[in-house]
């Protein structure tokens, strides 16, 4: 396996590292903030980042500094952060692993665009059954506080940054940033519809940013080796640096790996990846996280990088990759994904509120041989229904397996519901309806 | 927000090909209806912040990519708007219908809201006759909801609507969504039944069928109903209702949003307290007593009874031995009528109505200080105002929706909010003003007088004085100033625990407002000195040179319907219609030219010299209409003692109260819903009352007996119908027409302002600016009884639904008071002091202040021999609702 220069990973992988601060100090860390704070002003570093071309990490890949840009610069009274840690997309699992092992780095992150937005108070929402996560995560915001990298005169410049944990209560809907902010204020987790955004009004109607944890635990490279540095790494000039993709599914080795972004799906799969676990040939494969429509085969020479996998007609999303073999049902994948959806779908929106549970429906009646003709006419229907018309991005989520499935593979659809036309009793009677 | 921004600027915009012009900030649902196109809606609701769950109102707008919900999109200039003419939008709603039918039960025979459905009303519109979802339907099991609000969820379209009001509108947050998805149910906020204002809010505002009222499931489908529209009996917010009646049987209330002075929005004494008119105790014929017992009789008998005895007793002692009482729950036209007939055909002054009990006090300080006898601000005004000052209101129970408006202007508009109440903030199961208040001066029923000189006090040390005023009357401002500077901040905080910077900042919040209305209720106008306090809050108005600012003023809550009615209509003894004043002859020679007979030139009198003179000898007969003193004043104020010395007492009534008991006759009257003619409200707002069912038995309009009367005594006032005393009421006041929807409130007179600022507040002055005698013992407790949000009077135990909520008197105590005295909830206490003992049950309420038992005046029956009496010297409002008792757990309770 060829090797890369990892950037967000490279102190986890020095051996003994602890993720303590002392160890992140002696790693080099820390010097970002003081740098930062000493010689820079806040528009310089919003500047520098939107020189780096980072993107959101979190999945919708929204330019970093553009997002700060948008908080109003003479806005009196609080602003806010939020680093949305509540990583709950199936699949994906590499902010917990930043969170656990090196939480310094993104509170590093998190104090530097508290300064570039003009923010005092912030918040790590994290996923509620993260309970280690943010047990390192308060015990990392205590060792900085007592450093002076956070508190109330943060290394001596009399500015004020303090962060907050604070635990979900186990909804995929809070990962939702509106749906976050709402929780946070101590609401029922649902999005908000926008306009307004929450660069004008977000946690308390207050400006605020939003960002990934990952997004967070660039920064602090970014500020140290220049904006310019960071632009030239990836796939310049719309995905730049290196993300952390989530490899899961039929693989010799899962994991996470950091690689440049850009770097073609078989290369990640097979070379970095170690390649399928049997000899099975690769099915299909969701590029980006459960809400990311499936690919196949035929898509794995397309570049990891936001553009690319759009092209093909998906998103790099969160960055999970999972793999499917030969030989798994594309209808039991989706229906798998779909139950998840149902499972999750917050209840606000009509369609998918009620889409999600009809769709789970029809999907297992498919699965259990009691499909019936015009069942994929009327899951496509509803999914068209669905994508586009709710407020938040969940509902473009939940018909993305289907409506995949149903343009790659609607050959499995078909023949199941063949059998089951097959197998029904051809009864002239009138049906007695039962529960 | 619904309510677009005040600016004049507008925006046009294209609907359907139709053209419409809107302020700017209009929302492109309203902007559409404003042109005739009717965008189909769940969610939405003109009061509510938009939410855009529902999806329903999907429309295409011209390069905007995706289809927009028309209920949070904003119109702009030049857009381009397609509803019913985008084929896209229209198959949009028809998915999002198959959608919400997916799960709806489709049980509209057995629905209540089946005929006035919004999901039937659109389904018939866009959808086909049949669903393709062919799967199961999600149940949710039958859960019981509360007493009077019905929940079935399966029909729940999820539109948040009844959480959205509950929050926003009515500040009670008693309802919740709980579970996820499709599994989203609507329930009471905690794991217990419903248990909140009971507004109806959440009823009213359901598109569907999910929140309905159990007082009338299952009678009825809306086409059987017919409309009355009306206005609330209950208390002087005077709220537009509208009686829906079912073969002359009351079924329900409804409210109209965008009329009435409520915008729709009712309490629960509007929506759940309709049946007391069909109470099987109402009164059907004339009752006359022989010895102990009544016998029924017809009309004539009853009234040539009465027509006699009042003559024989005129003839005896003279006119001025007859007396007469009369209820402020009465139309203008039955108090007109009832003081033309006392001071026209009987020949005296000597009446008396309800607004005595408190609302005089209001009434005669704005006369006095402004020269009205009305506010000079409206609803509007408080729902625009940017500071209010509430006194001694307790305004969720005592003028609910005259609180909505101020929870608007707070809320919703940011307005800063001061208190001076009883209460403290906590959340409990109805809302609570003083949780919104910026400044909260939170004192002991005994306090409200000195807390309001410690705001005059902090006000005149800030130096927040109007300069123009002062200089033209330097001698009023110093001698306020001067007694001010002789009371201590410490005697003031001795009487109400606050201290002076407290005042201090609510004085600063106070002198920075530019839209001022100060908002005073029973704790003061019912309490002792409460015509003391309300002029010294007049002063605050007029020092500070608020008084004359448009939007701004004393608004003083009448407690009953038409305690303003009352008082405009001439029914207290010595002011004639239209608030003048009986010493007046160049007014009362007016009066009786238009009357054609003459007025009596004795001087009127007040209820409790009307006691007082009974108890002498000196009053012999005595007409009281629809009130019930025997039930409303303690045993301290003689009262007793007074009717039983009457020769002739003669009842006018719905019921057989405590009072008609013993009266020599009882006249069957009708109520409310069975007669037309006028109420006004506590803003001064006339406004038409109307048949919604027959008359019950052989009862008659209050008017029409009076009338009869007259014609017994051969002084004949005869009027074919209530209109022709609306006329002559019209004609002798011109300010009593019934006014359209906004109407402009009162002027302050600067020749009466100048007349109180430069001689007539000399009058007073001295003991207005005196700290009451504090003479706290300390094991000793302040007992209030008031008002509670579920009743009105004894009146509104007749109502089935109210009793269902609240049906028997407790007093309640601060949890950790109750604790320190040993006591838990439910036990039992001897409450006495040296007029009496009682034993009551305990309730718990952290709203109560510490060292302060409430009780509801509504089932006073026997914790009212507590009570002292004492009547004001200026405006003979008698003082009952305070004592101090002791408290006492009885063991073995």
């Amino acid at each position: 396996m060829a090797q890369y220069e990892t950037i967000l990973l490279k102190n986890m992988e020095q051996p003994g590292y602890s993720g303590s601060l002392e160890d992140y100090e002696r790693a080099g860390g820390y010097q970002a903030l003081r740098k930062v704070l000493k010689d820079m002003q806040p528009d310089q570093v919003i500047e520098e980042v939107k020189k780096s071309s980072l993107r959101g990490r979190g999945g919708a890949g929204f330019p970093t500094g553009v997002k700060w840009g948008f908080i109003p610069k003479d806005h009196p009274g609080p602003k806010y952060l939020c680093c949305n840690a509540d990583e709950s997309e199936p699949g994906t699992f590499k902010d917990r692993q930043l969170m656990e092992r090196d939480p310094h780095q993104m509170l590093e992150g998190m104090a530097i665009t508290c300064f570039a937005i003009g923010a005092e108070t912030s918040y790590v929402y994290i996923r509620g059954e993260f309970r280690l996560g943010a047990k390192i995560l308060e015990k990392a915001v205590q060792e900085a506080k007592a450093a002076g990298y956070l508190g109330e005169n943060v290394l001596g410049t009399g500015r004020t940054i303090n962060i907050f944990v604070h635990a979900g209560a186990g909804a995929y809907i809070c990962g939702e940033e509106t749906a976050l902010l709402e929780s946070l204020e101590g609401k029922r987790g649902q999005p908000r519809f926008k306009p307004p955004f929450p660069a004008t009004h977000g946690l308390y109607q207050k400006p605020t940013v939003v960002n990934n944890v990952e997004t967070m635990a660039n920064i602090p490279h970014i500020m140290n080796k220049g904006g310019e540095w960071f632009a030239g790494i990836g796939s310049p000039p719309k995905s730049c640096g290196t993300r952390i993709f989530c490899l899961s599914g039929h693989v010799n080795r899962p994991g996470n790996y950091e690689v440049p972004m850009g770097m073609p799906f078989r290369e990640f799969i097979y070379d970095v990846g170690g390649g399928m676990r049997s000899d099975k040939p690769l099915k299909a494969f969701i590029p980006g996280g459960a809400s990311a429509p499936f690919l196949t085969p035929e898509h794995l020479d397309v570049k990891m990088d936001f553009e690319a996998v759009a092209m093909a007609g998906s998103m790099l999303g969160s960055g999970g990759v999972t793999v499917m073999e030969e030989g798994t049902s594309m209808v039991w994948a989706a229906l798998r994904l779909m139950e998840f959806f149902y499972h999750e779908s917050c209840g606000k929106c009509t369609p998918c509120r009620e889409g999600s549970s009809w769709l789970t429906q029809i999907l297992q009646r498919i699965w259990n041989k009691q499909g019936r003709q015009g069942d994929l006419d009327l899951l496509d229907e509803l999914c068209k229904n669905i994508a586009g018309r709710t407020i938040c991005a969940f509902g473009e989520a939940e018909v993305g397996p289907i409506q995949s499935t149903l343009k790659y593979f609607r050959h499995e659809y078909e023949e199941l519901i063949r059998e089951a036309e097959a197998t029904r009793p051809q009864s002239k009677e009138i049906p007695v309806f039962t529960h | 927000m619904p309510t677009p921004s005040t600016t004049t600027e507008t925006v046009t915009l294209t609907i359907d090909g139709q053209t419409a012009t809107v302020p700017k900030g209009t929302l492109v649902i309203e902007a559409a209806r404003q042109v005739g196109v009717m965008v189909p809606h769940f969610c939405y609701h003109p009061k509510l912040t938009p939410d855009a769950n529902c999806r329903m109102c999907l429309v295409e707008i011209e390069k905007m990519p995706r289809l927009q919900t028309s209920c949070s999109t904003q119109a702009t200039e030049g857009m381009v708007v397609k509803s019913s003419s985008s084929v896209q939008a229209q198959e949009a709603r028809k998915m999002v219908l198959d959608f919400i039918l997916a799960n709806h039960p489709l049980d509209c025979p057995v629905c209540d809201q089946g005929g006035r459905c919004d999901l039937q009303d659109f389904s018939h519109e866009y959808t086909a006759t049949s669903s393709r979802f062919q799967e199961l339907k999600r149940v949710f099991p039958k859960e019981y909801f509360s007493p009077l609000i019905e929940t079935q969820m399966n029909r729940c379209v999820q539109c948040m609507r009844c959480v959205r009001y509950c929050d926003q509108i009515m500040d009670v947050k008693a309802l919740a969504p709980t579970g996820r998805g499709t599994l989203t149910e609507i329930k009471a906020f905690g794991a217990h039944e419903l248990d909140c204002e009971f507004c109806g809010g959440c009823v009213q505002i359901c598109p569907v069928g999910a929140i309905t009222s159990r007082l009338s499931m299952y009678e009825f489908r809306p086409w059987m109903l017919k409309r009355t529209d009306s206005v609330c009996g209950y208390c002087g917010d005077g709220c537009q209702i509208t009686f829906q009646t079912k073969d002359n049987a009351l079924i329900e209330i409804n409210s109209t949003q965008g009329s009435g002075r409520n915008n729709g929005d009712l309490c629960a004494r509007g929506y759940f307290g309709y049946h007391v008119s069909e109470h099987p105790d109402r009164l059907t014929l004339p009752l006359i007593r022989k010895g102990d017992e009544f016998q029924s009789v017809q009309w004539e008998e009853a009234l040539e009874l009465v027509g006699q005895q009042l003559l024989d007793v005129k003839a005896k002692y003279g006119a001025d031995a007859i007396g007469g009482l009369i209820s402020g729950r009465c139309t203008n036209e039955d108090i007109y009528v009832f003081q033309k007939f006392m001071r026209g055909v009987v020949g005296t002054n000597r009446i008396d109505s309800s607004a005595r009990y408190g609302h005089l006090n209001g009434v005669h300080a704005l006369q006095r200080v402004q020269g009205t006898h009305r506010w000079s601000v409206s609803f509007e005004d408080i729902e625009s105002a940017d500071t209010l000052l509430l006194v001694g209101t307790n305004i969720t129970e005592t003028n609910p929706i005259t609180g909505l408006k101020v929870k608007e202007a707070v809320k919703r508009r940011g307005a800063k909010l001061i208190t001076i109440e009883a209460l403290n903030p906590a959340i409990g199961s109805i809302s609570n003003i003083v949780n919104l208040a910026q400044q909260h001066l939170g004192v002991k029923p005994t306090g409200f007088s000195t807390a309001i000189l410690g705001l005059l006090k902090a006000v005149v040390e800030q130096s927040i004085l109007d300069a123009e005023l002062q200089g033209k009357a330097p001698a009023y401002f110093n001698a306020i100033s001067a007694r001010l500077q002789a009371l201590s901040w410490d005697a003031i905080f001795a009487q109400t625990g606050l201290a002076s910077d407290l005042f201090t900042e609510a004085a600063q919040v106070f002198g920075q407002g530019k839209k001022v209305v100060v908002l005073v209720g029973p704790g003061v106008l019912r309490s002792e000195g409460g015509f003391g306090m309300t002029m010294n809050l007049m002063d605050l108005l007029l020092i500070t040179g608020k008084l004359t600012n448009p939007g701004c003023g004393l608004a003083p809550l009448a407690e009953e319907n038409n305690d303003q009615g009352a008082f405009e209509m001439g029914g207290t003894g010595a002011v004639l219609p239209g608030g003048t004043s009986l010493g007046d002859p160049a007014v009362r020679e007016n009066l009786s030219k238009a009357w054609g007979r003459p007025i009596p030139d004795t001087p009127g009198s007040s209820l409790p010299q009307l006691i007082e003179d009974a108890q002498q000898g000196k009053l012999k007969a005595l007409f009281v209409v629809g009130e019930n003193p025997l039930a409303s004043l303690p045993p301290s104020s003689g009262i007793h003692s007074a009717l039983e010395k009457l020769d002739f007492l003669v009842c006018q009534e719905l019921f057989l109260t405590e009072t008609a008991q013993k009266a020599h006759v009882v006249l069957p009257a009708c109520s409310y819903a069975e007669k037309d003619g006028t109420f006004t409200n506590t803003e001064g707002h006339i406004q038409s009352v109307r048949t919604a069912i027959d008359m019950v038995g052989e009862s008659r309009p209050d008017w029409e007996i009076f009338s009869a009367l007259s014609v017994m005594m051969n002084n004949p006032m005869e009027y074919g119908d209530v209109k022709e005393i609306g006329k002559e009421i019209r004609n002798l006041l011109p300010g009593t027409r019934t006014l359209g929807p906004a109407p402009l409130p009162a002027q302050p007179d600067s020749s009466a302002i100048a007349r109180y600022v430069t001689t007539d507040y000399q009058r007073d002055i001295a003991p207005r600016y005196q700290l009451p005698v504090n003479d706290a013992a300390t094991d000793e407790i302040t007992l209030q009884v008031s008002q509670s949000l579920f009743h009105s009077g004894k009146f509104s135990r007749k109502a089935k639904g109210l009793l269902q909520v609240e049906a028997t008197g407790k007093i309640y105590l601060h949890p950790e008071e109750a604790a320190r005295r040993g006591i838990s909830d439910g036990d039992m206490v001897k409450v006495s002091n040296s007029l009496g003992e009682v034993l009551t049950p305990v309730g718990l309420r952290e709203r109560i202040p510490q060292g302060v038992a409430t009780f509801p005046e509504h089932f006073d029956e026997e914790i009212r021999q507590l009570l002292p009496y004492k009547v004001d010297p200026e405006t003979q409002v008698p003082y009952y609702k305070l004592a101090r008792v002791h408290l006492k757990k009885v063991v073995g309770s």
